[in-house]
This record gives C-alpha cells, structure tokens and sequence, in this order.
C-alpha cells in the first residue's frame, strides 16, 4: 500500500517539475528572441538578457546566440556587457556549466583585445581569476611593452595577483623601481607580497618614516606572510619609537597581540610599559589596540 | 629544440630529458609557461609515437593533471604508444572524472598556441578518443563509462563520442587481461638494494626546522630510524598533489599504528617552499589534513639546504624565483642510515604499497654489513673441506708445522650450517631487492658442495665454489632497479 501512495505522489513531483522546466524553456526561448533582435531597443534587449535563465547551457542554441552576442563588436555595448553578465552569472553554477565553459573560456580570449576598455577589464578580470595563462600573458606583455597595454598597469597587477604561480614578480619588482604611478607601486608590493625574497624589501618600506602610511601597513603585512620575526622586531621599534604614526602604531601592536612570541613579549619589560602607557594616553584608535595587547600579555 | 629532437630519431632521448623537471630549461619559467613547454613535448611525443620511457610522463599526467592543455596533450600522446593496455584505462577515466569542469578549448596548432574562438581541441575529446582507441582494453572501466553517459556526466555534445567509446570497449572480449597492472619495468616505483644505495653525506648536516621551530641535523633525524619521507608545499594548487599528499601521509600513519609501527618507522614531510612554508605554516596545514605531529613525525623545511637536498634526492621540482613550478609527485623510502631504498614517484602512491615497502626495509639492521653475502661466500668457498686441504692450506701459508692438526669430523655439519646460513642471506637480500638470481646460483652451489660431502666429487665442488661465489656476487652488486611494476586498482 505504502508503495502505492508513494508511487503516484513520485509521478506527480516528476510531471510538475517537468511542467516548470517546459515553462521555463519557453520563457527563456522568448527572451533570448528579444535578446538577439536588432529591432528591439537596447534597453529592451538588455532587460531580455537579464531574464534569460541560468540554465542557458541545457541550450547549445541559446548559449551561441549569447556568445555571439558577446563577441559581436557589431552589437552595442551595453548589450555585450550584458550577455557578459549573464554567462558570468550562469558560470557560478559550475556543474550545470561543465559543458559550455570550453567555449565561454575561449569567447572570453576572443574579446580581451575589444576596443571598448570597460568589457575589455571585465573579460580580463574573469580569465586572471581562472588562473588563465593566456590572460596573464596579455598582461604581462602590457607592463612589459605600455603601448600594447590592454588594461591600466595598477589593473594589470591586480589582476595578476590572483595566481602566485604567475610569472610576475620580475615585472613588478620593475614596476617597484620605476613606477608609472604611486597605484601601479602599491598594486606591485602587494603582488610581491606572496614572494618570500621580497622580505627585505618590506622591512626597508615598513622601517621608512618618510613612506605612506598606506604602504607601510601593506609591509606590516607582507612581512607578518613572509617574515613574521622580522615583523616582530620592527614592531618593537616602532612601539618604542613615540614619534612614529599611529596607524603604524596600531598596525604593529595588532600584529605583536595576534602573532608575537608569546615568551619574548611578555618578558620585555620595556616594551610591555611602553604600551601600558599608551593604552593610557594615546589616541582613541591606538589605545584600544593597546588595550587588547596588555590583555593577551597580562594573561 | 623541440621541433630539432623530434626530426631526428638519435635525438628522441632529449625530448625525454626536457620532461624531467628539474631541466635548467625550466629555471624562472613561470606556471602558464612551465604548462605550455611541457604540453608541447607531450603533443610532439604523440605525432612521433610514446616511447616506453616517457609513458611514465603521459601517465602521470592523467593520474594528476588539472591543467587541461597537458591532460589533452597527455591523452594525445598515449595514443601512439605502440599498443593499448588495460592497466591505462583507470587512469584515462580517472582523468576524464577530473578534468570534466576544467574543459577548456586547447590548441596545438603551434608552440604556445591558445585556443581562442571556437576552433581546436578539448582535453574531454582526446580523452574519449582515447578510450575508444583503448577499446576492449578498457573493458573494467565500461560500467563507470556508461554510468557517466545515463548520469549526463559529460556535456550533450559529446554524446556520439561517448557512445563510440562505449561501443569500442563493448565490441571485444579481453578479459584474460590483467586489469591494472602497467608494463614490466614502468611501474612509478624505483628500489635500491642495500649495498647499491648512497650514503647521505652530501646532505647529512643540513640544519631542518620542524613545525615547531626546532631544529635538528638530517643525520640526526634519519640515521636509526625507517622513515617515510614525502615532499609538498602549502601554496600548490593541484589538490591530486600536495594535499592529497599530506592526507595520504595521514593515512599512512593510520596504518603503521594498526600495526603497531609509530614508534619504529618515522613520517616526514618537507616543503618545497622553505622561505614560505615557515613552522606555523606547515603545522596548520599538516593538522588541517589529519596529520599526526610529533618527535617521530614531523612536518619540515630546509631553510638553507634545499638546494643540497634537490641534488642528493634529484628531486622533481622547479622554481620561478622562489615559488614552485612545476614538481612530480615524489615519496622516499630512507633506510636507517638515512639513504634511500626506495622512491615513489609521479603516480600517486598507495598507502599500503609505501607501508609495506618501509617494513621490508626494516629488518635490514640485522645485515649490518652489506657485503656480508659476498665476504662469507668467499670463507666458504676457501674454507678446507678435507684433511689433505687444511694441510695444503697451512702448507700454503707456510704454518707446516701445524698440519699435525688432526682433520675432525665436525666440521662436515659446520660446513654444511655454513652453506644454509649463507643461502639464507642470499635469500633474504633477493627478496628485499625482488631478484632471486643470486639464491638460484647460491642454491645450486650448496647442492654441488653438499654432494662433494657425500660423493667426493671433485668437479662438483669446483662448480659448487664458482657457483656459490657467482651467486654472492650477483646478489650483492646490483645497479638500482625498477621494481616489479606498480599496480593500480581499478
């Protein structure tokens, strides 16, 4: 009887789900009509994009029609762009996109040289973060040769930072020494802070008084990655120097609370009474650093 | 070069040299290049045909790649190894199960070449081609095949491929054919004969730190004990690599506590990456693996002597700087001198087959001198055997005095003792070197010297001695061997 009551019920789960999918197929096959007509307005065209489906890769129809568009420097932008964010949106569910990524990878390849410079970043962005080589390539060859540039050099860093395995810390230790501008230098200390050899490079930044602020902390952090007990000695001098910044100040006290040794910390007495009265006089934003660091090494 | 090597027959071996990781072609090379130059030998292998010297490469790449320019150039490559073998179809499923979501457009149209646009190839079609070429071959892996055609676990546009692959496997009936086992002499498992391996010297006081910042001499750590040594670093992308490494390397020390074997036989794990990989770094990630960390199994970086460890080992590995770029799997057997008995590499290895390894190296302290085989082979075959010899011996060494010595009837059991205990010797280094040529010989040597006993045969005996002393030698000299092929489950 049991089997019975279930059997139906199945069938029934079955039909509905089936009844949805056709819906659904329909719904989709209509706006991808809107989507890839030139007699519709853009801004209809791209509201019909947005209603296409996730599941555009149970189409091999559909998703050429989407990567045609993609790849159409015919079409407008703002409809490339949109097909752009569609597939991107479609990809996330990375099994039911198993059998479109091979051509979605090689469509994207295909428009990283687009003229327009915001669907050019935008592809570029998608391949750096599949660790895609012809990608990092592309932009290697831009920092290398800036009149091939295909995106900013601060973006091209950026972009290459998503894989340490990318061929790219020469580039930016060029960069380092002679920066186009003071994002391509931050941008390029932060891809070499993944590179052990760049320690010395941070500890010279971090022990600079005259350096920003800004990179000095991006040092504090490549040093806590690379070189955690050459931060902690820097962070002693620091603490222990009263005309140094505060946000220096606050930088190296978090990095000695979460990471410092606990035995030599607390057995340095001169340290330990430097932050006792810092967490008495200083700043709003130093002295709550120094309080959470008295509290670890009080204990 | 490539395209060089590959126009000239005599040159074939170079292109089996640029595999090799450690070839100063890959020096400063970084990931995406290191994929490109090796991806390209691989599709070069596959239009000149797979030399059985370079299977092992093919191989390796489809039991580990994730890169799908090198799995398809690997699938490619297989293709022309002179015959299909059942032992390859694991592997071929096994890559088609992993690189389904990598299945990116690939072309080898050109060195460097990227598929761009919607021409070339996908590394799930050469690898359907692959099992098609397989054909009855692949016979044990059809159900997992067909399992991943009803399940739509390969895309629609596949489908005709996929069914001339499972048509291809069904159309025949090889199942005499042993399924998993590769070919005689290519298995991923390399053993050296105790007195064939290589002191640790060069390496010995290179200063490791462990994963609790200690720090202690190579020598001090791996001289006394039979150790399981694997290689890995916390920044590899490749989770058929490093992590399943160290997860293995988890397992493996299951086994030896069911065995009761922790405290005898040590684990190590040392990074590839030592200016990264610092104490905190490896303890986190061995913990996050279910690795045990004590004493006796440590996690370990070589802060200035990898290099010296690189070169002693021959380890599979390149750098771009200081960051890997490429590396084998690779798992050492040590001896307790420190010296290695045996390596795994390339191919994943099998927890039980590393165990069981490590335990065969175990007993080997009772052999503590390693041409005791030879040595007392050689007593025995000059040892006087009758009552006219110990005259003529002692005669010989000008001691005539002496050959008064009444002549006992003792020594004809002590003899014969003697004779055992040295086949027996021959018999356990055979076994541990998996080649019995030295006890066959020894054996029939015995059995000359015994007769000689009974009978008084004297061109028995002189066999028996050319024999027994043949026997020792071949027993005891040995160049590092392939072992019996690795074997692989379905």
């Amino acid at each position: 009887m049991t089997t019975k009551r279930k059997a139906p019920a199945k069938g029934a789960k079955a039909t509905k789900r089936t009844a949805s999918r056709s819906k659904n197929a329909l719904a989709g096959r209509a706006a991808m009509a809107v989507a890839t007509s030139p007699k519709r307005t853009v801004k209809q065209r791209v509201a019909a994009i947005a209603e296409t489906p996730l599941t555009i890769c149970e189409s091999d129809k559909d998703l050429q029609a989407m990567l045609n568009l993609l790849r159409d420097r015919n079409e407008p932008i703002a409809v490339r762009l949109a097909a752009l964010q569609s597939l991107q949106a479609a990809s996330f569910s990375v099994i039911a996109f198993e059998a479109c990524r091979g051509d979605y990878i090689a469509t994207l390849r295909e428009v990283v040289d687009d003229p327009d410079p915001e669907l050019r970043q935008r592809v570029l962005g998608l391949l750096a973060r599949e660790k895609d080589g012809f990608a990092q390539k592309k932009l290697i060859d831009g920092l290398e040769h800036p009149e091939r540039a295909l995106v900013p050099p601060e973006k091209a860093l950026q972009l290459l930072a998503y894989d340490v395995h990318a061929e790219a810390y020469a580039v930016a230790r060029d960069v380092i020494r002679n920066p186009p501008n003071e994002d391509s230098r931050r941008e390029a200390l932060r891809l070499l802070s993944a590179d052990a050899t760049a320690a010395p490079i941070f500890e010279k930044l971090l022990g600079d008084k005259n350096e920003l602020a800004e990179i000095r902390q991006l040092s504090a952090s490549a040093l806590q990655a690379l070189r955690p007990e050459k931060l902690q000695t820097q962070a002693r001098e620091i603490l222990l120097d009263a005309s140094d910044y505060d946000e220096i100040k606050a930088t190296s006290l978090t990095a000695l609370t979460q990471f410092g040794n606990e035995e030599s910390v607390a057995n340095d007495v001169e340290l330990r009474n430097r932050v006792d009265e810092m967490a008495a006089t200083a700043s709003p934003n130093v002295k709550q650093s120094a309080r959470r660091f008295v509290d670890r090494y009080s204990k | 070069m490539v395209g060089e090597a590959a126009g000239d027959p005599d040159r074939h071996g170079q292109l089996l040299e640029l595999l090799r990781e450690e070839h100063p072609f890959y020096n400063d090379r970084g990931t995406a290049s290191t994929v490109r130059m090796r991806g390209w030998i691989l599709a070069t292998l596959a239009r000149i045909g797979l030399p059985d010297d370079a299977l092992l490469f093919v191989l390796e790449e489809l039991d580990t790649g994730v890169d799908p320019y090198l799995v398809a150039a690997a699938a490619r490559a297989l293709r022309s190894y002179p015959a299909p073998r059942a032992a390859f179809a694991p592997l071929v499923m096994g890559a088609l199960a992993n690189i389904r979501y990598r299945d990116e457009r690939v072309s080898f149209e050109s060195y460097g070449a990227y598929a761009v646009g919607l021409n070339g190839t996908t590394p799930v079609a050469e690898l359907l081609a692959t099992l098609t070429w397989l054909g009855p071959h692949a016979r044990a892996i059809l159900p997992d095949l067909e399992a991943l055609r009803h399940g739509g676990g390969v895309a629609r546009k596949y489908a005709a491929q996929l069914d001339a692959a499972v048509a291809a496997i069904a159309a025949g009936d090889l199942s005499g054919e042993e399924c998993c086992t590769l070919p005689r002499g290519l298995g991923a498992m390399l053993s050296w004969p105790l007195g064939t391996r290589r002191s640790d010297d060069a390496v010995a006081q290179i200063v490791l730190e462990d994963h609790d910042g200690n720090e202690i001499a190579f020598d001090e750590l791996f001289r006394g004990h039979v150790s399981i040594v694997v290689f890995f670093y916390t920044r590899c992308d490749n989770p058929f690599k490093c992590s399943l490494t160290i997860a293995k390397l988890a397992r493996v020390q299951q086994r030896l506590e069911e065995r009761g074997l922790l405290d005898q036989i040590q684990t190590a794990a040392i990074t590839y990456d030592p200016a990264f990989d610092v104490a905190e770094r490896l303890r986190t990630y061995g913990r996050e693996r279910g690795l045990r960390l004590d004493a006796h199994h440590r996690m370990l970086r070589a802060p200035c002597g990898l290099d010296a460890l690189r070169r002693h080992l021959q380890l599979g590995v390149n750098f771009v700087e200081s960051l890997v770029n490429r590396h084998r799997v690779e798992a050492y057997i040590f001896d307790r001198q420190g010296r290695v008995a045996a390596s795994f590499q390339r191919l994943r290895w099998n927890e039980d087959e590393i165990v069981a390894r490590a335990v065969e190296v175990m007993p080997e302290r009772k052999i503590t001198f390693p041409m005791v085989g030879t040595l007392s082979s050689l007593a025995l075959a000059f040892f006087p055997k009758c009552a006219a010899c110990w005259i003529a011996y002692l005669s010989m060494f000008g001691i005539a005095g002496l050959s008064q010595i009444p002549y006992s009837p003792w020594l004809k059991p002590a003899f014969a003792i003697l004779l055992l205990l040295n086949a027996a010797t021959v018999w356990l280094r055979g076994r541990a070197t998996h080649r019995m040529t030295g006890f066959y010989l020894v054996s029939a040597g015995a059995l000359a010297l015994l007769s000689t006993l009974q009978f008084d045969w004297k061109s028995a005996a002189v066999a028996g001695v050319v024999l027994t002393m043949a026997g020792s030698f071949v027993s005891a000299w040995r160049r590092p061997v392939r072992a019996s092929a690795a074997t692989r489950t379905a």
